[in-house]
């Protein structure tokens, strides 16, 4: 484990090296990513210009649900980058260096494609969290905090086990599929009261792709929204279990792999 | 002990036929016909440690698609593999301590950073302690005359000081073991001939195995002691280099040019106590084919107490030459010899 952590520092050192040289592009994505992040506020704030409750949830506590959204998603895009993965690592061949290397193969990508600058995105949804927290006069209270910890990193590990099952695909598909896209599509759904779907989609949000926990779960036991509170503490468990479900997929996809040209 | 062991080692791929034309692509989109090919076929061999082995074999033989499952990069269809005592693709994190691997044609390094940089990173993935990794890179870096590329990124390097950064990192770790795929291509003589003399050293001094392929023969001259040699997936050949050039090698050829003229008859008479066979060009010039077990010293005394020389050119059938042959043939066995005496 102190391995593992330690490597995390000394990649991110090799990143901030390399990266602090071309400072505008730094910048850029940083920009980018938040702008990407304002426009599905702004369709937010949108949609409660119509109405003023979204399936019991009002517009302060939606956004909030939204802030919570962003720090499990801005740790998983920093830690869990594998939107390249089948072109670099199978296409052309780079998993041979990584399976020469004595650290967990998956964890090895993890590493060469961390994104530091998507933890940006998480300290903002701290910050609206706060504010729209403060809005509804919810108050902070001590359990709260480590209560954020352990539903944060449980969503972050939903999403990590989730596109690590769909990305092990590319192992015993050639063709990268468009499956990533459609997901990413579908990820958006967790943010918003999940009573507002009807029953197909809310299963499929809560057991299938349970993007529900990276989301309106976890976040309701801050809103103190009682008809969810036991799917809130489902959380860690979803994470773990998807996590693990993750692990396998891949090292079974692993054994597929056929290596590339010479 | 056995370094490497391999035993009926087999690794098929599965290839997709592509019907030709629109409608057979919108065939194949919906039943795809697959063909199986055995990249590698029932291999056995094994290698202990301390040699140096080269792997030869025409493009598409199977040579890296061997390295790779030696390396635990693919899994075997079937047979065993021990390397180092571990299997390959079961303890990977663990084998891979123990190994160094260098791909000619892929790199180890981290593009953008520095040389030292990347070195760095890799002692901490290869958990490397402090002290052995300065007393190794030192040795390594004055062995290699590295020390003007340390703060370089990869990226400026040339592919000869690229190649060279390679070895030390494939070698920081102190592995016993190390795979070299093509490890001198596209590099000049004298880059070269500086590989080929650290592995030598590597080997001498600490006794590492080493196996590599390449398309260079000369590699293998200087290097190996023994070449396997795969065709279409089968081991063609397995022994010395020299037991292949004597077995395949059609002797020497010793090419005279005579002071004054000589007929064939008078060159059949002066070494007709030797198995030598002559062909002329023109009067003045002739050339003797030696078997390999008659000694060129006889056949150039018969003939220098007769006639005045001019000049003797002793020529070799070379490695190449052999190996071509034995490439075209698709096999080793030896040939039928034609004993002219």
């Amino acid at each position: 484990m102190k391995y593992y952590l330690g490597l995390v520092w000394e990649y991110f050192l090799n990143y901030a090296k390399t990266r602090l040289t071309y400072r505008a592009d730094f910048w850029v994505e940083v920009i980018s990513d938040l702008l990407f992040q304002a426009t599905n506020l702004i369709f937010i704030f949108v949609v409660f210009a119509h109405t003023d409750t979204l399936g019991g949830f009002t517009e302060a506590e939606v956004v909030f649900v939204y802030g919570y959204f962003m720090i499990p998603y801005g740790l998983y895009s920093c830690f869990v980058n594998l939107w390249n993965f089948g072109d670099r690592y199978i296409v052309k061949g780079e998993m041979d260096r990584i399976l020469t290397r004595p650290a967990h193969n998956l964890f090895q990508i993890f590493l060469e494609n961390l994104d530091p600058p998507s933890l940006i995105g998480s300290f903002i949804g701290v910050i609206i969290m706060f504010w729209s927290g403060g809005q509804l006069g919810i108050e902070l209270l001590w359990w709260h905090i480590p209560a954020l910890i352990v539903m944060v990193l449980g969503s972050t590990l939903i999403y990590t086990g989730i596109y690590t099952i769909l990305t092990s695909i590319s192992f015993y598909s050639d063709s990268p599929t468009g499956i990533i896209p459609l997901m990413y599509n579908i990820q958006t759904y967790g943010r918003y009261p999940i009573t507002i779907y009807n029953r197909i989609i809310q299963i499929l949000l809560t057991w299938i792709l349970p993007f529900a926990f990276v989301g309106i779960y976890p976040a309701a036991l801050f809103l103190d929204r009682p008809e969810m509170i036991r799917m809130a503490w489902i959380t860690p468990v979803m994470g773990i279990v998807f996590f693990t479900l993750g692990l396998l997929f891949w090292n079974g996809g692993i054994k597929r792999y056929r290596g590339a040209g010479s | 002990m056995q370094a490497i062991e391999v035993q009926d080692l087999r690794k098929t791929f599965q290839i997709q036929k592509s019907r030709g034309g629109l409608t057979g692509a919108l065939k194949d989109l919906f039943a795809r016909q697959y063909n199986e090919v055995a990249a590698v076929n029932d291999i056995t061999f094994s290698i202990p440690q301390g040699e140096i082995c080269g792997y030869i074999g025409e493009n598409g033989a199977g040579k890296s698609t061997t390295i790779k499952m030696l390396t635990g990069i693919l899994v075997p269809t079937s047979g065993q593999i021990k390397v180092n005592g571990y299997v390959p693709y079961q303890e990977r994190e663990k084998f891979v301590q123990g190994i160094g691997v260098v791909f000619g044609q892929r790199s180890q390094l981290w593009w953008d950073i520095g040389v030292i940089e990347s070195f760095q990173l890799l002692r901490k993935v290869y958990q490397v302690s402090e002290a052995d990794y300065k007393k190794r890179l030192d040795e390594l870096v004055e062995r290699l005359q590295l020390q003007d590329l340390l703060s370089r990124p990869v990226r400026k390097l040339s592919l000869g000081q690229r190649m060279r950064c390679e070895l030390v990192a494939a070698l920081l770790h102190n592995p016993s073991i190390i795979f070299l795929d093509e490890p001198t291509i596209g590099l000049d003589i004298v880059v070269k001939s500086e590989i080929r003399e650290f592995l030598k050293d590597l080997n001498r001094t600490q006794g590492t195995t080493i196996l590599l392929t390449t398309h260079d023969l000369q590699d293998i001259e200087a290097l190996c002691s023994r070449v396997i040699m795969l065709d279409a997936g089968n081991v063609i050949y397995d022994g010395g280099l020299d037991d292949l050039k004597t077995r395949w090698g059609k002797g020497k050829e010793v090419r005279f040019q005579f002071g004054k003229a000589v007929t064939a008859s008078q060159l059949q008479a002066w070494t007709a106590s030797l198995p030598v066979q002559w062909t002329q060009e023109g009067e003045l010039v002739a050339t003797a084919l030696v078997t390999a077990d008659t000694a060129v010293s006889d056949v150039l005394t018969a003939v220098l107490s007769q006639v005045e020389i001019l000049d003797i050119q002793i020529s070799e059938t070379s490695t190449d030459e052999i190996v071509r042959q034995i490439y075209s043939s698709g096999s080793a066995e030896k040939p039928e010899v034609k004993i002219h005496v």
